[in-house]
């Protein structure tokens, strides 16, 4: 069975916000829901400086904290590893916003049910979009989603040429990986 | 992007009204061991309290759940899945607020209440104090709410609430039972210092407990919340009641008048720790911002 | 555990409409599970899944037919209206909604994707700020709505008043060229007998493209993907983006080119970057006569190609020769060691090397020495013989549709006289819409037309601007939101928004050629709105000159690209139509579009302008006092100029992330008190106002960083109304001599802490 994931290579983030909006578009969100939250970071001195912007969206943990926490079973793990929000369930009591290490959930302020990145999977049903738009749209190649459990899929190459990792150490087991 | 919290004053009153009838009920219950038959009718107005209090937190959390507002049907599924705090919660709440229900239509008919329905009843309405706590200690996302004494400091405050609501009933409208009330107004008298001493080992932990804890404790002690946390909750919220009750303790003046103000400020107090506890939580920090 | 077998993933949020994932009817046989969503519904595409991702495809393709819930899907490729690239994309509508927006691999600027603007700004469609009715200013100074018949009748008797008191010369067009507005706009100017046709480029790249025009004839586009080296001046391809670019300088980076970045800000192109030239703004022109320099000094210049090619070179040579890398140390801050460094890697690099033409960016208008500037980047260039070399300059070739049936589309006569004000500009490549506001100032221009232009907000002082199109007669303003332009206009006319309209074919200049169109995606939402095509052809028929406007769009589109051997039904089902036997070939020396067809280092035009022959130094104008610093500005890639910032889509992410803070080095916000998150207090002697502040060691000392989308001050449009501020309120109304340039960076303002 597969086990879905994505690496991400910061190093070739610009930053330029892409991926947000064209999930938006592809997966119908509204304008004040965004799957894709970034942080950045910028260290060294005037002149030599060092700009990092690091994209963040649900990591689909293999432990999913926010699934845990669901007390609806709205929030949960599908079995291609692949963390879901059963939106006719979520009652909006935002717990797995609280348990949700990356802060990357969000409620959606017309229905109050809270969502989160699906990996586009319920955007490939609806308009046949690919896994993921974000992989599609992002303008460097800066995204890989693949099968994490084929060592022979791009992705778990690239994981193991670039000693890609979680974003943070001991919050859960995500299935992000990120090149900084 | 800055954070924004979760949470705001629809959960605080929901966590703090949860705590205020739990802490009433086991009050009542206390009165019934230590004075028995001489404070009947402020126990029934603990029960009461604690059953209209309850309902109004509840209310509050079903309108902050604006998915399940809409579709009241789906809070059944709220019992799905027992890994999740918030589903024992509901039980707790379910099974306290029944329990007081019934405790109050005896009340309220003048029958005598069972002894072992109101102990059931003590012990939901403890489970859910504790319940506060542990819904937000169990999420490692937010050091401040992540520790073991927090669950133990809610119930602490719940306590100390729902006794502050109950004697402060007594010393207006009931003088007679009042007097009768001494081993519940003394226990009443440590529960803001177990709370201090419970406070202040949160903070120091937390502080510890990485960037965003320590962020977290910087926001309350002399941040953005300072003047609630200090003012608020520690001046008027423990040290006054403290102050309040001492003077009456140990310089045998003791006023109603004064234990009433006494427990109106615990009551404050008791309401800014949810609050606050709630708002200041910072997220663990994933990118760790400019260093230079 | 197994759930129920219809969950709900998603909801849409427009209708509340369901879309299941899993079939009651598929449940029957097995149960389905959630994973089985993916593998799909149907046998087939069970089997496709089974394959595993790789067949996601195939999926893809086999689901197609057996969705059951999906209504009809309607697909149309068409033109992205986020920036004036227009990239090509297919967009795809069900029930009215864009539900999905794919780049099209064909066209030359998308290359397969869209950037961050081109999937938000298509919500300017749905947007509750569009203008849905025509508005005229009634005596209270207050719009208020009226029919298109009574507003197309007022405006026609106003033009016919104006032509006949004071002439067809009295009247102007100022528009941002698109692909049915170009055509339409100047049209309709001619038939009514003015010339009067202005673009937003004296705010955009007229000081650029005069200054290229002077030396080699006109602008180039840098093969950046196959350079060895690329100097990017000001440009950055991540800020102002076009995907096609960014994908070159991502592909030149892991090639391991040398692309340096000069700009006073540490741009988000800096991560391709091998270097960050951090450098005084407005002295562009002194590290490039520095670098010249060098490369002469040492002979280390392409002398073949000068031979061959180069008109004045030695007079060039005796001039420059002052310019020395330490002369020019002092005067743009950048050491004369790393200036020597840069010229002696851009020669080894050649001729697979050049500096990037850019647009705007830092010497498009900006400065009084901007179109000077420009001069000396393309005398560089030449220097170093990159013309039409492989990672070098490139002049790419373009196809234009040929002459059309006189008898069904007659040209309107041609006008003798040149623009307003373009006398006055000998330099200029186009007439500068400066030009406009001092007509209207002067009286000279009575009535404007505004075509998809806020030139108020945008182009130069808005106070000024304001002032001088009060002035007018007549003030028209064709646009899809109220903005600063409308608010001083006599009608606003609404127009479609782009997705809602069909447009002329256009020809994209490319290493291979295009045409592309943009089809209609959306059917009208306003009924009261039209296409640009329509509002043209109405005042013309109202204006009395209809006789050249009659005809479709469609039919006018598709005579066009018969005149290239397409028809328009053949575009329409591609999008995008490449011309291979016009592809462009490496190796070949241009012919320069100088009127000699050489390239000139030195220009009598340029001498009988007030300039010096060659391009030397000129210094900016502006000067600030001691506790002043030079505000500049620069895009952000998730807006295009002012036009996209009400739209909540982009504008939410604009304040998710306090993207509206004006940028101050550390150096100078320490000097001043101010730390990171702090409110400032912006002003000069021309305006004013609070922001907040992002200090950052990005920015070289002596200069504010303004995001120029912001600032926005008209209160229909809701989203954007006051946040920010706006960087041309600062700006002194000025023109750059000889070019026409807006000169909108020569501007000083004082920046203290507020509170």
């Amino acid at each position: 069975m597969a086990r879905y994931g994505m690496l991400i290579d910061t190093t070739k983030c610009i930053g330029c916000f892409t991926c947000r909006t064209a999930c938006q578009r592809q997966n119908g969100l509204l304008d004040d829901e965004a799957f894709i939250r970034f942080e950045t970071r910028e260290s060294g001195k005037y002149p030599n400086v060092h700009v990092e912007t690091v994209p963040l969206q649900c990591m689909h943990c293999d432990d999913a904290p926010c699934a845990q926490v669901c007390p609806t079973g709205a929030a949960h793990m599908g079995e291609d590893g692949i963390v879901q929000v059963d939106q006719d369930r979520c009652i909006g009591c935002l717990y797995c916003m609280a348990a949700c290490p990356y802060q990357v959930r969000v409620r959606n302020s017309k229905t109050g049910s809270v969502d989160k990145c699906r990996f586009c999977t319920v955007s490939a049903y609806t308009s046949g979009t690919k896994m993921c738009t974000c992989v599609e749209a992002c303008l460097t190649g800066a995204r890989t989603f693949g099968d994490l459990d084929d060592p022979d899929s791009e992705i778990s190459k690239k994981i193991a040429e670039t000693g890609a990792a979680p974003i943070a150490p001991g919050l859960s087991k995500p299935k992000i990986y990120y090149v900084r | 992007m800055s954070f924004t919290p979760i949470w705001g004053v629809p959960i605080a009153l929901y966590l703090f009204l949860a705590g205020l009838g739990g802490g009433a009920f086991v009050t009542a219950y206390c009165l019934r061991r230590t004075a028995p038959g001489q404070a009947e009718s402020t126990r029934r107005f603990a029960h009461y309290a604690a059953f209209i209090v309850v309902c109004i937190g509840l209310a509050m959390l079903m309108l902050d759940a604006k998915a399940g507002f809409f579709h009241p049907q789906r809070f059944f599924l709220l019992l799905t899945n027992f890994g999740s705090w918030m589903t024992w919660g509901v039980v707790f709440l379910v099974l306290f607020t029944l329990a007081d229900f019934i405790v109050c239509i005896l009340d309220l008919t003048k029958h005598k209440t069972p002894e072992w329905l109101e102990v059931f009843g003590v012990i939901f309405g403890l489970l859910v104090a504790v319940y506060t706590g542990a819904l937000l200690a169990t999420p490692h996302a937010f050091p401040l709410w992540n520790s073991a004494a927090l669950p133990i400091l809610f119930l602490v405050s719940a306590m100390s609430t729902g006794a502050a609501l109950v004697i402060g009933f007594a010393a207006i409208k009931r003088p007679e039972e009042f007097k009768a009330m001494e081993w519940v107004s003394d226990a009443h008298y440590w529960l803001p210092i177990a709370e201090l001493v419970l406070v202040f080992f949160l903070m120091w932990v937390t502080y510890h407990n990485g960037e965003a804890g320590a962020n977290s404790v910087l926001v309350l002690m002399v941040g953005q919340y300072a003047l609630a946390f200090w003012l608020g909750f520690i001046i008027i919220g423990l040290v006054l009641p403290l102050i309040i009750e001492s003077v009456g303790r140990f310089g045998k003046k003791e006023s109603r008048g004064m234990t009433a103000c006494a427990d109106v400020c615990v009551i404050i107090g008791g309401y800014l720790l949810r609050w606050l506890i709630i708002v200041a939580a910072l997220p663990v920090t994933l990118v760790v911002p400019a260093m230079f | 555990m197994r759930r129920m077998n219809v969950r709900v993933l998603w909801r849409s949020d427009e209708d509340d409409e369901i879309f299941t994932i899993e079939r009651k009817t598929a449940m029957s046989e097995k149960a389905l599970t959630r994973r089985s969503f993916l593998a799909g519904s149907a046998g087939a595409v069970a089997l496709a899944g089974a394959a595993g991702f790789m067949g996601f495809g195939a999926w893809e393709q086999a689901h197609a037919d057996s969705r059951s819930t999906a209504k009809t899907v309607t697909t149309a490729h068409s033109l992205c209206g986020g920036c004036s690239s227009k990239c090509g994309y297919t967009a795809y509508v069900s029930d009215g909604k864009l539900i999905k927006q794919l780049g099209d691999e064909g066209h030359p600027y998308s290359r397969g994707k869209l950037c961050a603007r081109g999937y938000g700004y298509a919500n300017i469609a749905y947007s509750e700020d569009r203008l849905t009715d025509p508005l005229k200013r009634n005596a209270q100074g207050k719009f208020e709505k009226i029919d298109w018949d009574t507003a197309i009748s007022e405006i026609s008797d106003k033009v016919k008043s104006i032509i006949s008191s004071s002439g067809a010369k009295a009247l102007a067009l100022v528009h941002d060229p698109r692909p049915s507005g170009k055509y339409y706009g100047p049209r309709f100017m001619q038939a009514l007998g003015s010339a009067n046709v202005y673009t937003h480029g004296a705010a955009c790249y007229l000081s650029r493209t005069s200054g290229f025009k002077q030396v080699v004839g006109g602008g180039w586009t840098s093969d950046v993907a196959h350079s060895k080296m690329t100097m990017f001046i000001g440009r950055s391809y991540a800020d102002g983006v076009r995907p096609s670019q960014v994908a070159d300088i991502e592909a030149a980076h892991a090639n391991g080119a040398d692309l340096v970045i000069v700009d006073p800000r540490l741009n988000s192109t800096a991560l391709f970057a091998t270097e960050w030239v951090p450098i005084k703004p407005g002295t562009d022109l002194a590290l490039v006569l520095g670098m010249s320099n060098e490369l002469v000094r040492n002979g280390r210049y392409d002398a073949d190609f000068v031979a061959a090619n180069v008109e004045g070179f030695e007079d060039w040579k005796k001039a420059i020769a002052p310019y020395t890398a330490e002369w020019a140390e002092d005067v743009c801050g950048v050491p004369a060691d790393k200036i020597a460094s840069l010229a002696a890697r851009m020669a080894a690099a050649a001729p697979a090397c050049s500096i990037e033409p850019s647009w705007r960016a830092a010497f498009g208008c900006q400065y009084a020495n901007s179109g000077e500037t420009a001069r000396a980047i393309a005398v560089f260039n030449s220097l170093l013989g990159v013309w039409n070399q492989e990672g070098g300059a490139l002049f790419l070739p373009s196809v234009k549709a040929g002459a059309l049936d006189q008898g069904k589309f007659p040209n309107p006569p041609a006008v003798s006289e040149k623009a307003y004000g373009l006398s006055d500009l000998p330099l200029a490549s186009e007439s500068s819409a400066l030009s406009v506001a001092e007509g209207a100032r002067t009286g000279d221009i009575k009535g404007v037309f505004f075509y998809n232009s806020n030139m108020v907000a945008g182009y130069q002082n808005p106070t000024y601007l304001g002032e001088c199109f009060d002035k007018l007669d007549l003030c028209v303003v064709i646009d899809v939101l109220m903005s600063e332009t409308a608010q001083h206009a006599d009608y606003v006319l609404p127009e479609c928004s782009y997705l809602e309209r069909f447009e002329l074919p256009e020809f994209v200049s490319a290493s291979t050629p295009v045409v592309s169109l943009r089809d209609q995606v959306l059917d009208v939402i306003h009924p009261n709105t039209k296409p640009v095509d329509e509002i043209f052809t109405l005042l013309a028929n109202a204006c009395g000159v209809g006789k050249y406007f009659d005809f479709t769009v469609e039919e006018l589109a598709d005579a066009q690209l018969r005149t290239v051997g397409l028809t328009l039904d053949g575009l329409r089902a591609s999008g995008t139509q490449s011309f291979p036997e016009k592809a462009f070939v490496y190796g070949t020396t241009p012919k320069f579009g100088t009127s000699d067809g050489k390239v000139h280092f030195t220009s009598d035009a340029c001498a009988k302008a007030g300039y010096p022959a060659a391009p030397i130094w000129t210094a900016p104008v502006a000067d600030g006092g001691s506790d002043e610093l030079r505000l500049i500005g620069g895009k952000q890639a998730i807006h295009c100029h002012n036009q996209s910032v009400d739209v909540a889509a982009l504008m939410n992410i604009t304040k998710d992330y306090g993207l509206e803070r004006v940028w101050l080095s550390s150096e100078d916000a320490a000097a001043r008190g101010i730390s990171d998150g702090d409110t400032v207090h912006i002003s000069n002697a021309q305006s004013d106002g609070t922001v907040k502040v992002h200090v950052t060691e990005r920015l070289a000392p002596g200069c504010v960083w303004m995001p120029s989308h912001y600032g926005c001050a008209v209160p229909e449009q809701k989203n954007a109304y006051k946040v920010g501020l706006r960087q041309m309120d600062f700006v002194p109304f000025r023109i750059e001599p000889g070019y026409g340039g807006a000169c909108t960076q020569e501007a000083f303002v004082k920046v203290e802490k507020v509170g």
